[in-house]
């Protein structure tokens, strides 16, 4: 394509713009946490700490259950996803699979539940749970995320992009429901449930809310909880060892980003238009 | 595809009862809870009628409350609505060159932690040292209180949520505006049309089913991502300032102790929601281009 570089130059400005305003904060975290507490006030906006040190890390793995917290998280996060990949599936093959009665109102009455507020919500399953005996516990978190009206609605984006002339064979060859699930549909989204999980996974390990209400007991936090301890009233002066925090809070997702970005945005750019 | 009741239900099953059960039912009890007042801890619920509605609609609270939510919204319109719906056009059409830089670039931030970019920007706005308090005193400026004064801590706040949701909501417009054919963009060049004439008799109009659906979750997600920031960084302070409808049932749940104006604020807040969504499917809806 012939296209004239310095037309565009302007358009180049104006994105890069965009690309600090958006990149800044993650370096400016990265930098803040591996500097001394002498650096973050001298050196505030200096990107590369010399020397870098890496003594907040050390202080927060000293004084804070951090690897609990790590593993608190990555336990919620694990199952919601799971079970989550899981709901959405079944329900988005009933959808496309199935045709049956009032199936548009059951289909808009789930994806409506994606527009509800969380705090309508919180205080009745707040009360649910603590009537169950689930506050406090890593299952009192994961109970009201393991469905998603929009996990329903992306699966079935999916699965309606698999020619309808397969489904007929495979249930011309004698293949039951379930076999039509796992042996053609499955195989053919592997790809795109991958990429949902990942999304549901992310989503699920940033979650603060919901986690905030149901764990008391610091010893159950989850890292985005954790954070709050470092926001004392006035800020304090521990802000390399708050960025330390942050920073491995922010690893995983960004870790998954980083290897899979062609997958998460394309998932996103196909779900985006809407169906 | 096959016409058989009963085996789809064994599929939806599981989904079925969760939504009953967590999303559901608790707005049944919400109207229930609406009516009686309660501490969440006494052994019994007493009932007032419509008394939670009465004092939550005659307070003066509520006018602040909807005014914030209003401020709330138009802020995030601006950041999360119409400049992802520019810089899509951009990225889409107008460059060339490095866009899938650009691309996994802005879409970054999307994938962190409300949590985590409160405490980012908790530094980066600190007035005393934070980097801002710096740049602005390059320019002989004194950095304000971001978050203790009125109005500033909802723009401070809705720049924490611009930030983790613009990339996100541009990747959506952007897949609208490259399905906008070539060609119809290649003719009216031709014409020599102006980029902003292409916008917006070309643009617009073709894009214009994906930017409903973003105007949308902008104005339904944009309250309840403004929980994580508002609950860390200022509890709905300073005095009620950054507090809004979506928040405010948070609060007397759980910081006031009083589940019947908790819960009568979130019938309200529902009732919102479902007039807006009726409002914008009734209305919005109709003048929309879909492709298929």
């Amino acid at each position: 394509m012939k296209t004239n570089f310095s037309k565009e130059i302007i358009w180049h400005g104006l994105l890069w713009l965009a690309v600090v305003v958006m990149l800044w904060p993650v370096v400016f975290m990265l930098s803040t946490s591996f500097k001394d507490l002498n650096q973050v006030f001298t050196a505030t906006l200096n990107p590369l700490p010399w020397p870098p040190t890496l003594n907040n890390y050390l202080l927060v793995l000293e004084d804070f259950p951090l690897l609990t917290y790590i593993w608190n998280t990555l336990k919620i996060a694990v199952g919601v996803t799971l079970f989550k990949v899981g709901t959405s599936i079944l329900a988005a093959f009933a959808f496309v699979y199935y045709s049956f009665r009032y199936k548009e109102i059951v289909f808009n009455s789930m994806l409506l539940t994606f527009f509800i507020p969380i705090t309508v919500l919180i205080m009745p399953n707040y009360l649910l749970m603590s009537q169950l005996g689930l506050l406090n516990t890593t299952l009192g978190v994961m109970l009201p995320g393991l469905v998603d009206g929009m996990g329903i609605f992306l699966m079935r984006q999916t699965m309606r992009s698999i020619p309808k002339a397969l489904l007929e064979a495979a249930v011309l060859d004698g293949a039951g429901p379930w076999q039509v699930l796992t042996r053609v549909v499955l195989p053919l989204i592997k790809p795109s449930v991958f990429s949902i999980g990942i999304l549901f996974f992310i989503n699920s390990w940033n979650e603060y809310f919901w986690p905030l209400l149901v764990l008391q007991d610091k010893a159950n936090y989850t890292l985005p909880l954790a954070l709050q301890m470092f926001i004392s009233a006035e800020g304090g002066s521990e802000w390399g060892i708050a960025m330390a925090v942050a920073t491995l809070t922010s690893l995983p997702p960004l870790l998954l980003y980083g290897f899979c970005q062609k997958f998460i945005i394309n998932t996103f750019m196909q779900a985006g238009v809407k169906g | 595809m096959s016409r058989n009741n009963r085996g789809a239900i064994l599929y939806l099953l599981p989904t079925a009862i969760l939504f009953i059960v967590f999303y559901y039912w608790p707005l049944v009890q919400n109207l229930y809870l609406s009516f009686f007042s309660w501490n969440m801890v006494s052994p019994t619920l007493k009932y007032v009628g419509l008394e939670n509605f009465a004092s939550v609609l005659q307070s003066s609270e509520l006018l602040k409350i909807l005014l914030n939510t209003c401020v709330f919204l138009l802020i995030m319109l601006v950041l999360n609505f119409i400049l992802p719906y520019f810089y899509a056009y951009i990225l889409g059409h107008l460059v060339h060159h490095w866009t899938s830089f650009y691309r996994s670039a802005l879409f970054l931030p999307a994938t962190l932690s409300l949590a985590v970019a409160s405490i980012l920007f908790l530094w980066i706005y600190n007035p005393l040292a934070g980097p801002l308090s710096i740049i602005l005193g390059w320019a002989d400026l004194d950095s304000p209180r971001w978050f203790k004064e009125n109005y500033l801590v909802i723009f401070a706040i809705c720049t924490i949520i611009g930030w983790k949701v613009f990339g996100y909501n541009l990747i959506i417009m952007l897949a609208a505006m490259v399905a906008v054919p070539r060609e119809m963009i290649e003719a009216a060049k031709l014409e020599n049309a102006s980029n902003w004439v292409i916008f917006k008799k070309i643009i617009l109009p073709m894009t214009s089913s994906t930017a409903i659906y973003v105007f949308t979750i902008t104005i339904v997600f944009g309250l309840q991502y403004v929980l994580v920031p508002v609950n860390m960084l200022t509890q709905g302070g300073p005095n009620q300032g950054s507090s809004n409808l979506v928040y405010i049932i948070y609060q007397y749940a759980f910081v006031f102790f009083q589940t019947g104006k908790a819960a009568a604020y979130a019938v309200l807040t529902m009732v919102c929601y479902a007039l807006f969504l009726y409002v914008k499917n009734k209305y919005l809806e109709k003048k929309v281009y879909y492709e298929n």
